[in-house]
């Protein structure tokens, strides 16, 4: 499988919820190809396994059938260590309700990867600071998570993907806590983000806005990819 | 990740819960509390028992004796035990563990000890002055050993208070009734006299006479016959902590075969004249004479370490060994078994305190359940989690472990206190060297190598208790994890 650096392969997965008799498929052959420096949004009304698709990209899930293949390396084959070894080194995870830990402060929370990762005190605290000045929270190195608002709480986050300088980035509805004005510059700094560092980002999303920032956008039904736009050209591509 | 990084990690977290890592730590404390005062105690015990002993007499030193048991547990019969003969003595030395075969005979009589005007009854011990000089040497205050010549002594320190000067106790005592009868109504002090005090009286060098009585019937009279011997005494020995002998002169052991038959004599006169077992004790006087019985032999094994194979080696030449060694050795046993009891309740009690810390580390995992899994997102490995979870509870067990120590020193301080003030020392039966009160005083000590097991121990503990949590925090599938809310 042709598979390089910041790329993202999905092949003919298929994969269901439940054990034993009652088993309740969520996805169904799903295949698609992202390019690195690409910006997806994953669109879909509620329930159509949009989050399910983006636990398999990021390895916290494994296909019941069909590969997944990232930065140039089939995923779901590895075991438990290995992808958290390889989400350590290439991927990086946004959520929707941000998920820091309370009791660390904001750069602590940014410095968790890189501890993780065994790099020295020095080194990880510019780090994490450099990162948490380009998205804006210079200021708000020593606040806790509780002190600080959504927004600021999912720019803590952003940084804390963004700190191990991973090739991808999947988020998912990373603006959907936040009202719009929030919403469109946490979208606005990501993308700045994707263009400035060349991360390809997957964003899973229910909002038209974001849809509209993409590169292109995957629509899911019931666990099918209904369609792939390519939002630029409004270009429609229609799947059987 | 860095060890320090996961210290700091672990740290944050127990500081976090703070009161619940005091309580789980708590059983550990006080099971190394348990743990470290019981065994302190046993050994501060054994060492007193070992030190009481040591005081009792040298452990090098033993005491042979006819054996009247066989090895399969049969007793001997009176006639065919081994005799305390000049034979024995050859055996013993020919043992390669034994330096000193001492040999000595006691004086089957009273004797008094007479220097200057002061006199008193002593017992005589005749010893082999080359055998017995070596050993004999170290207690000597004053003076030399007996060197081989005729009528030379050594006294003991009990001597000294022994003698007493007659003609002056008498005028004393005169003095204190006529006073006693005129002056009825006050009451006098006593009058500090020589008699009972601690006077330095120096023999060493003086000249003294034994004197010996020797009595028989003659048609039903008794009848007294004095023998005086002139010596010089040579030598007295300083105040023994657990003197074997009380007053005691040693004299050469020829003197004292010699005295033995003069007494026997008028023994064996006085039977002849009754009549009756005339014939044994003549047997046993002429065996006497041929050949000496000794009343004791002493051995001195060459260090404590042969102490073991001399026993042995004398037992299989048909001798019993009596030596504070071998009580040494019953009360180590005691004391192991001791030790084995005290450790095995505190054991239990550690392995309580280590459900305790399972029970904990099971509930702060559900607790922290979401964190787990967003550290496992965000680039924890299965071990890194693994590793945080275990040197968690090996914290928990290291704090109990510390404080545990500490409270185990307060404990024995306080005991040692205890024992010292209500003079539990006494009752126990250890009396005090002749170095300053508080070498024997500590009921129980603490040695450094339990104070390391101890805290080694409680944090070993720990980690074991943290496997199990361990390994269900690795487990967890960071994506339920999340989910948890
Ligand atoms: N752990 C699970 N066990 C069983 N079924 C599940 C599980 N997670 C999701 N599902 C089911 O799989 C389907 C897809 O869920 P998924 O969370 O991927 O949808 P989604 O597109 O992200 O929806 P939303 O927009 O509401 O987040 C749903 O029908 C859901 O009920
Ligand atoms: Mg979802």
């Amino acid at each position: 499988m042709a598979n390089g650096i910041g790329e993202l392969t999905v092949e003919g997965v298929n994969h269901s919820y439940g054990t034993g008799k009652i088993k309740v498929p969520v996805l169904h052959q799903i295949s698609l190809h992202i390019n690195k420096g690409e910006f997806i949004a994953l669109c879909g009304t509620s329930g159509s396994g949009k989050s399910t698709l983006l636990n398999l990209l990021a390895g916290l899930t494994r296909p019941d059938e069909g590969s997944v293949w990232l930065n140039g390396e089939e995923i779901s084959r590895f075991n438990e260590n290995q992808l958290c070894l390889f989400r350590r080194k290439c991927i990086g995870f946004i959520f929707q309700s941000y998920n820091l830990l309370p009791n660390l402060t904001a750069l602590e929370n940014v410095e968790l990867p890189l501890i993780f990762a065994g790099e020295g005190v020095r080194k990880r605290r510019e780090r994490a600071k450099a990162i948490l000045h380009q998205v804006g929270l210079g200021e708000r190195l020593d606040h806790k998570p509780n002190e600080l608002s959504g927004g600021q709480q999912q720019r803590v986050s952003i940084a804390r993907a963004l700190v191990n300088q991973p090739q991808i980035v999947l988020a998912d509805e990373p603006t959907g806590n936040l009202d719009s004005a929030t919403e469109k510059e946490i979208l606005a700094l990501m993308r700045q983000m994707n263009r400035e560092i060349g991360t390809t980002f997957v964003v899973v999303t229910h909002d038209q806005e974001v849809a509209h920032q993409a590169d292109r956008v995957i629509y899911l039904q019931d666990g099918w990819i209904k369609r792939i736009e390519n939002a630029r050209t409004a270009n429609e591509v229609q799947l059987t | 990740m860095r060890g320090l990084d996961s210290f700091r990690i672990v740290w944050r977290n127990l500081w976090r819960m703070k009161l619940r890592t005091i309580l789980t730590s708590v059983g550990v404390m006080i099971g190394t509390a348990a743990i470290v005062a019981m065994i302190s105690l046993s050994l501060g015990l054994k060492e007193n028992a070992v030190k009481s002993l040591e005081s009792w007499g040298n452990l090098t030193q033993m005491e042979i004796a006819p054996a009247f048991r066989s090895p399969d547990g049969t007793f001997i019969p009176d006639e065919e035990q081994r005799k305390l003969d000049k034979e024995a003595v050859q055996i013993l030395k020919q043992i390669p563990e034994i330096t000193q075969v001492m040999p000595t005979k006691r004086l089957h009589a009273d004797s008094k000890l007479k220097i200057g005007r002061r006199e008193g009854y002593v017992e005589l011990i005749g010893v082999e002055p080359r055998e017995s000089a070596a050993s004999k040497k170290a207690d000597l205050e004053k003076g030399t050993f007996l060197s081989g010549a005729k009528n030379e002594i050594v006294v003991s320190y009990d001597v000294l208070q022994q003698l007493v000067d007659v003609e002056k106790e008498r005028r004393e005592a005169r003095k204190r009734n006529a006073q006693r009868n005129t002056r009825a109504a006050e009451m006098m002090p006593p009058e500090m006299g020589e008699g009972g005090g601690e006077l330095k009286l120096d023999v060493v060098g003086k000249a003294a006479v034994i004197v010996l009585t020797r009595q028989y019937t003659v048609d039903d009279e008794p009848k007294f016959e004095k023998r005086e011997i002139r010596v010089r005494v040579v030598g007295q020995e300083h105040k023994l902590d657990n003197p074997r002998y009380g007053p005691v002169a040693y004299v050469p052991l020829d003197m004292i075969t010699e005295l033995n038959e003069w007494v026997n004599q008028g023994m064996e006169e006085e039977l002849q004249e009754s009549g009756s077992s005339v014939r044994k004790t003549r047997t046993r006087a002429n065996a006497d004479k041929n050949n000496t019985i000794y009343d004791e032999i002493t051995v001195k094994a060459a260090s404590r370490e042969v102490v073991e194979t001399v026993v042995k080696k004398v037992q299989e030449n048909g001798f019993e060994v009596y030596s504070p060694a071998r009580e040494l050795e019953q009360i180590n046993q005691f004391f192991f078994v001791i030790q084995m009891i005290l450790g095995g309740i505190a054991a239990v009690s550690l392995l309580v305190a280590s459900i305790g810390i399972v029970n904990t580390m099971i509930m702060s995992i559900l607790e922290r359940t979401r964190e787990i899994g967003i550290m496992k997102v965000i680039g924890a490995t299965v071990y890194n989690i693994r590793w945080l979870f275990l040197i968690e509870s090996g914290f928990i067990g290291l704090i109990g472990g510390v404080t545990g120590l500490g409270l185990a020193y307060g404990a024995v301080a306080l005991i040692n206190t205890l024992a010292k003030n209500s003079g539990a020392m006494e009752q126990f039966g250890f009396r005090g060297g002749p170095g300053p009160e508080e070498q024997l005083a500590q009921i129980a000590v603490v040695p450094i190598w339990l104070a390391l097991f101890a805290i080694g121990f409680a944090f070993v503990i720990g980690l074991l208790a943290g496997i199990f949590p361990a390994f269900r925090a690795s487990r967890l599938s960071a994506l339920q994890a999340i989910r948890s809310d």
